[in-house]
């Protein structure tokens, strides 16, 4: 009908609040479209609810006010759809890489010999192959969030939820990470959402970057970054248009913050 | 001092490192058998010397016996109950303890309804309850499984219980957005996330399964390695009382060296750490 695969349509969000009588108004009113195959990025100060959209759309928590609709339906049950990659890899710490990633397979029913050559490719393209049989506690971080990332890929989601993946690794890890992330969702034309605190990470890796605002928070912006692809992650400042669209951003994110520390 | 030893080239440090590497194995065996054979040892000595030996026979007189009552064959009837008693009492326990656990683990409702229960029934020491047992089950064997399964079914339950509620829920919730069914979500995430949990239980509930029997055969019994203990602590027979409790004692090695085995196989990703790759 259109090309829109998910709605976030006058969301809002309360919780209840240890100790006090009233509820925490956590989300008012947001909304905001998510084209297919577009890269979404939503940023905002800690603790303004960002990963509860993404649990909305995981139909892991129902909104207290408005919906969230994919492709036209409304989400009011676990939604097996979309893929969810945490903040921490979760990679089930029983189970060999390999079997992490043919997991969601194996749950969906596909055929044994399909299920391992989609586990070898999933894993040949985050480059993890060779380690097949290592136990998740025998990765390093990094190599433990390509298995989180290989076991969403591998059941081709229609959507793929991103929370702030890369938070947790350090900084060249993770410039190798987004790159790879990059390239990975050109190849596969994936509609991602990304959550993240990190600026620099939103503009280089989105298609449109999502303000939000402190508690309550309410959408300032939707801002589109029109940078070539492929992006260099590596050297932020000499993608063209960089500068100017950081600003963008930084413009409406500034005001968010302490304001006694900014000048 | 710590600098130093590490700048020794080639000195007194490495050659004592090698040395020690190589000898560790057996070294550490010896020094864990070393407490044990002072203890016999002492033992031996002190009995006539510093005790009478009608209060403490002496590790010869208890070997001696042990010798006889397997030649004779006196021993296998008492053993062949006592074993039986243990084997089914500890399976019924565990199988209990994690059915039980696993059920009031999984569901909240459940267990806010009988948590209270079955905390108020842990606290009731199970030994009291063996002359009730004797009248419910019987003099046989039924009385003394049913002793040791109770004590078993406590000690896994909670362990159980406690595995199945710490499952994270963020890798639950993970795990149903790539599709799992209840049963699925069982089998790939609840089991084997409660699996070391269940381990833990299974090895601390050996010793009490045999406590259980014992004290049911001590009670009433027509049977079994209790009653010989039992017997032979009533005719002032100190060698019969500790060859009984030196079965005992093998059963429980054995038990806990099967445990170990099975934790070793069930549990083989959590002793595999750090082994591996340490790049990107």
């Amino acid at each position: 009908m259109n090309d829109r695969a998910l709605v976030f349509d006058g969301i809002g969000q309360d919780f209840p609040s240890p100790g006090q009588r009233n509820k925490v108004r956590v989300l008012d009113g947001i909304s905001f479209d998510v084209e297919h195959g577009k890269f979404v990025a939503v940023i905002g100060p800690s603790g303004c609810g960002k990963s509860t959209l993404l649990q909305m759309a995981a139909g892991l928590l129902m909104p207290t006010r408005g919906a969230v609709h994919h492709r036209g339906r409304k989400i009011c049950a676990i939604n097996t759809e979309v893929g969810f990659v945490p903040q921490q890899a979760q990679l089930f710490p029983w189970k060999t890489l390999a079997e992490n990633v043919e997991l969601p397979l194996l749950l969906r029913g596909v055929a044994s010999d399909e299920r391992r050559e989609r586990v070898a490719s999933a894993l040949n393209s985050v480059g993890l192959k060779g380690f097949e049989q290592h136990f998740p506690s025998q990765l390093s971080g990094g190599m433990q969030k390509r298995g989180s990332i290989a076991r969403t890929l591998v059941y081709r989601p229609d959507i793929i939820l991103m929370d702030e993946p890369f938070g947790a690794l350090d900084a060249q890890t993770r410039m190798v990470m987004q790159s790879d992330l990059q390239a990975l969702s050109m190849e596969a034309g994936a509609t991602v959402i990304f959550v993240t605190h990190d600026i620099t990470e939103a503009v280089l890796l989105a298609d449109h970057v999502v303000v939000l605002s402190q508690r309550p928070s309410r959408l300032l912006a939707n801002i589109p970054i029109d940078l070539p692809r492929p992006r260099n992650m590596f050297e932020p400042f000499r993608n063209s248009g960089f500068e100017a669209a950081y600003d963008a951003v930084w413009t409406e994110f500034r005001s968010q913050l302490d304001t006694g520390r900014v000048h | 001092m710590t600098d130093t030893a590490y700048g020794t080239p080639a000195g007194d440090a490495t050659a004592r490192g090698g040395l020690a590497a190589i000898a560790a194995r057996p070294l550490q065996w010896l020094l864990k058998l070393l407490p044990g054979i002072a203890l016999l040892l002492f033992w031996q000595w002190a009995s006539g010397r510093l005790i009478k030996e009608i209060y403490v026979s002496k590790p010869t007189a208890v070997a001696e016996r042990l010798y006889e009552l397997f030649a004779s064959g006196e021993i296998y009837p008492h053993l062949w109950t006592t074993g039986q008693e243990l084997v089914f009492g500890y399976v019924i326990g565990v199988a209990g303890g994690v059915v039980g656990g696993y059920a009031l683990g999984r569901s909240p409702r459940l267990s806010r309804i009988f948590e209270p229960y079955v905390m108020a029934f842990y606290g009731i020491p199970k030994i009291a309850l063996a002359p009730l047992f004797i009248i419910w089950f019987g003099i046989g064997m039924g009385s003394k499984i049913a002793l040791a399964a109770i004590m078993v079914f406590f000690l896994v339950f909670y362990n159980v219980f406690a595995g199945v509620r710490n499952v994270d829920r963020e890798l639950v919730n993970l795990t149903l957005i790539m599709g799992a069914n209840q049963r699925q979500l069982t089998w790939h995430v609840f089991l084997p996330a409660a699996a070391p949990y269940v381990m833990l239980g299974m090895r601390l509930a050996i010793p009490y399964s045999v406590i259980g029997v014992i004290v049911g055969e001590f009670t009433s019994s027509a049977q079994g390695l209790g009653l010989f203990i039992h017997e032979a602590s009533s005719t002032y027979d100190p060698a019969g009382v500790f060859a009984g409790i030196v079965i005992l004692l093998a059963f429980v090695t054995v038990a806990n060296i099967l445990a170990g085995r099975l934790e070793r196989r069930l549990l083989r990703w959590r002793a595999l750490s750090g082994a591996g790759p340490a790049d990107i």
